[in-house]
């Protein structure tokens, strides 16, 4: 079915969008405007809809502009707006949801986020850090995509016959990539992140990243052979294998070492927002290129972040796109959902049911089963396994890219998002209850040492508070510590270096250190150290003569 | 972590003369200087000295742990000593101190340099480790236990 499907429909919604004007006499500035009202509706209905979710339903935002889209889509009310003058606000193209206006919006969103997640990339605990979450991401990502691929194959009915169709490889790939955002925040809530299921979940999905990222590359370049008429075999999927994992480690290490001489060099530029926007521009053009490579650009976007993850700019590249980001990525969530046609689900509701429940079952089982033969128990290796279960951003990202491809038709697309979205809502309360009991390490395993201790230290102000804080994270980077920023609700800090792991929280006016038993001397002495210099910032404020005096010259003079 | 890396034969002693705290502190500075490992006494000295002034370094059990931040070393200097006697060391718990693990960092620099000192304060955290470590009569048997881990 795949070879009917094959010519791309993005260049064909193109082209249609192009005689429609034509046609219609409507200028390029008459599509325009009809984009920008587009841009309008999606992004105030995705970021209400998000903040819904996230408010009351206690689920992650991306779930509320996925279901703002469904609402607002051609297939939906979208396609019932019939505005004068403009025509239907969200009409379907060419059989595709989207104009490919609106659709290269939301691919330049899925990009930034990709560049955006490689930047967050703990790179330095992926190489080094932990062996139980290594075998925990490759597992999931085995079970994950072998139950994937497989369902799609033995399912009647469907066309599909071969392993190695790309529909198949792709129902495979969108089922692998763990989103760990929520997972982490539940984690966070229940002061569980530094026990040893959390720093395993978390570790793991380091791993089921950058697997999951090699893995598409693998996925992509066989799909393109295919797609052109060739029949793959072995040989040639070795081949494309080979080139796929060549390109990751070629280019990731290639920008790791060069990373510190590239920005370097575009330091000289001074301005943070040159710098930053210069990343950026690389960050498009290694998307560029790992799609003429035969790739996706999403991995050019994701190594390119990886690449300067290491660099003193990560930070500030974050901090100055996270406005783009928080505009941008709800658009292409939103438009994913307006994907979604609710006419094609109902012969595929079964098959989707069916793929659903094989991915909860393939992260608990790919994940849990490592855990399990490593160090945890059963009760451990479950949480881990539920830990690892939400799918989300990256697999959006996946069919969307199936989808605009022509590799996976809207019924299977549809199957994908129904599956993140089942997934992402079970997480969170089968999570929270299997924390629930006792310690999740095996008995010869537990030997007391990995019993959580909480440090609350209790400051008078939060700004004080804050500021320690500040202080604390960056006497443990002195340290040689990695230290990782958390976007939970609370400002949650993760502290790694070879096996010593805890958290800091900072919880209003308290911060919270959750550290294992075995490394609380060294959390004890930096949080003193980090005490006892406060008494020299205050000694010199006292010798910051005349703090009155300053203010009444800044003061004075304002009413003359 | 590796204290082999830190702490080597001419830095841990098994007989410190002192008898008083500022002493302690002189002489442990003035055997490192001895051994090469600092060179600028003075300033080690003031560092070790001004941080004990904040705070008492004198934990609990015997052991103290006198440390200083200063420019004039370039990579962390360490030294372990005994005074089996014990030395009043304005200790938390009072009690003369008998374990004295000292060092020095940097202050620019980044590096392990509290790690150090918490992953030796972990190691004799238990009495029966504290014991042993009193029970050393000589420099090598002091190294053997701490590094041969």
């Amino acid at each position: 079915m795949h070879e009917d499907a094959a010519t791309n429909l993005v260049h064909q919604a193109g082209e249609a969008a192009a005689h429609a004007a034509e046609a219609s006499g409507h200028s390029i500035t008459h599509m325009m405007m009809h984009l920008i009202l587009q841009l309008a509706v999606i992004i105030i209905v995705a970021k209400i809809g998000g903040y819904l979710f996230q408010r009351f339903l206690k689920m992650p935002s991306v779930l509320g502009e996925l279901a703002s889209g469904m609402v607002i889509g051609p297939y939906a009310f979208g396609g019932m707006i019939d505005l004068p003058g403009i025509g239907v606000l969200f009409a379907e193209n060419a059989g595709f949801a989207a104009s490919a206006e609106l659709y290269g919006i939301a691919t330049l969103a899925s990009i930034i986020l990709l560049f955006l997640a490689g930047l967050e990339t703990d790179l330095a605990a992926f190489l080094r850090y932990s062996v139980v979450g290594s075998f925990v991401g490759l597992g999931g990502l085995v079970f994950a995509f072998v139950l994937g691929d497989g369902l799609a194959v033995i399912w009647p009915g469907n066309g599909i016959d071969s392993f190695m169709d790309p529909p198949a490889l792709f129902l495979g790939v969108i089922s692998v990539a763990t989103s760990v955002g929520i997972t982490a925040r539940i984690l966070a809530e229940k002061r569980k992140m530094a026990s040893p299921e959390g720093v395993t979940i978390l570790a793991g999905a380091v791993f089921d990243d950058v697997f999951g990222i090699v893995t598409l590359a693998i996925v992509m370049g066989m799909a393109k052979v295919s797609m052109g008429g060739g029949e793959v075999n072995w040989g040639e999927i070795g081949m494309i294998a080979a080139k796929a994992i060549g390109f990751f480690v070629v280019v990731t290490s290639l920008g790791l070492i060069f990373a510190r001489k590239i920005t370097s060099a575009i330091k000289k530029f001074k301005s943070t927002e040159i710098i930053v926007a210069i990343c950026f521009g690389l960050a498009l053009l290694l998307a560029g290129l790992a799609e003429m490579a035969g790739l996706a650009m999403i991995i050019g976007a994701y190594i390119m972040g990886l690449a300067l993850s290491r660099t003193d700019l990560a930070h500030e590249i974050e901090h100055h796109l996270e406005g783009v980001y928080n505009i941008l990525v709800p658009i292409f969530f939103c438009v994913m959902g307006m994907m979604v046609d609710f006419s094609v689900m109902k012969p595929v509701l079964i098959f989707g049911s069916a793929y659903s429940l094989l991915a909860i079952f393939s992260k608990v089982v790919g994940c849990g089963l490592p855990a399990f033969l490593m160090k945890f128990n059963l009760r451990g290796s479950l949480r881990i396994g539920l830990g690892m279960l939400p799918r989300g951003e990256v697999a959006l990202i996946i069919a969307g890219i199936g989808l605009a491809s022509g590799i996976i038709d809207q019924g299977i697309f549809g199957v994908s998002i129904m599956m993140t979205v089942i997934t992402t809502m079970l997480a969170p309360p089968l999570l929270v209850k299997s924390f629930e009991g006792g310690s999740g390490l095996r008995k010869e395993q537990d030997d007391g040492s990995e019993d959580i201790e909480t440090i609350i230290l209790e400051f008078p102000s939060r700004d004080i508070t804050e500021f320690l804080l500040h202080r604390f994270v960056r006497a443990l980077q002195d340290e040689e510590f990695f230290v990782h920023h958390l976007h939970t609700e609370q400002p949650t800090h993760r502290v790694l270096k070879d096996d010593i792991a805890f958290t800091l929280i900072q919880d209003g006016n308290k911060l919270q250190v959750n550290v294992p038993q075995a490394n609380q001397h060294v959390a004890r002495m930096i949080l003193l150290e980090e005490l006892l210099s406060l008494s020299d910032l205050l000694e010199s404020t006292k010798q910051m003569k005349g703090l009155d005096e300053m203010g009444s010259d800044l003061m004075s003079g304002m009413f003359a | 972590m590796n204290l082999k890396k830190v702490l080597s034969l001419d830095t841990v002693w098994v007989d410190l003369k002192a008898d008083t705290k500022q002493g302690i502190m002189e002489e442990m500075v003035d055997r490192l200087t001895a051994a090469g490992k600092i060179s600028d006494r003075e300033a080690v000295l003031q560092a070790v000295v001004e941080r004990e002034e904040k705070m008492s370094t004198g934990m609990q059990n015997g052991v103290a742990i006198p440390h200083g931040k200063t420019d004039a070393v370039k990579s962390l200097v360490a030294a372990v000593a005994l005074n089996k006697a014990g030395v009043d060391f304005d200790s938390m718990d009072g009690e003369p101190c008998t374990i004295f693990i000292m060092t020095i960092s940097p202050l620019k620099r980044r590096g392990p340099h509290m790690q150090f000192l918490a992953e030796v304060s972990r190691l004799i955290g238990q009495a029966s480790e504290r014991e042993k470590l009193l029970a050393c009569q000589t420099h090598n048997e002091i190294h053997e236990l701490l590094t041969g881990k």
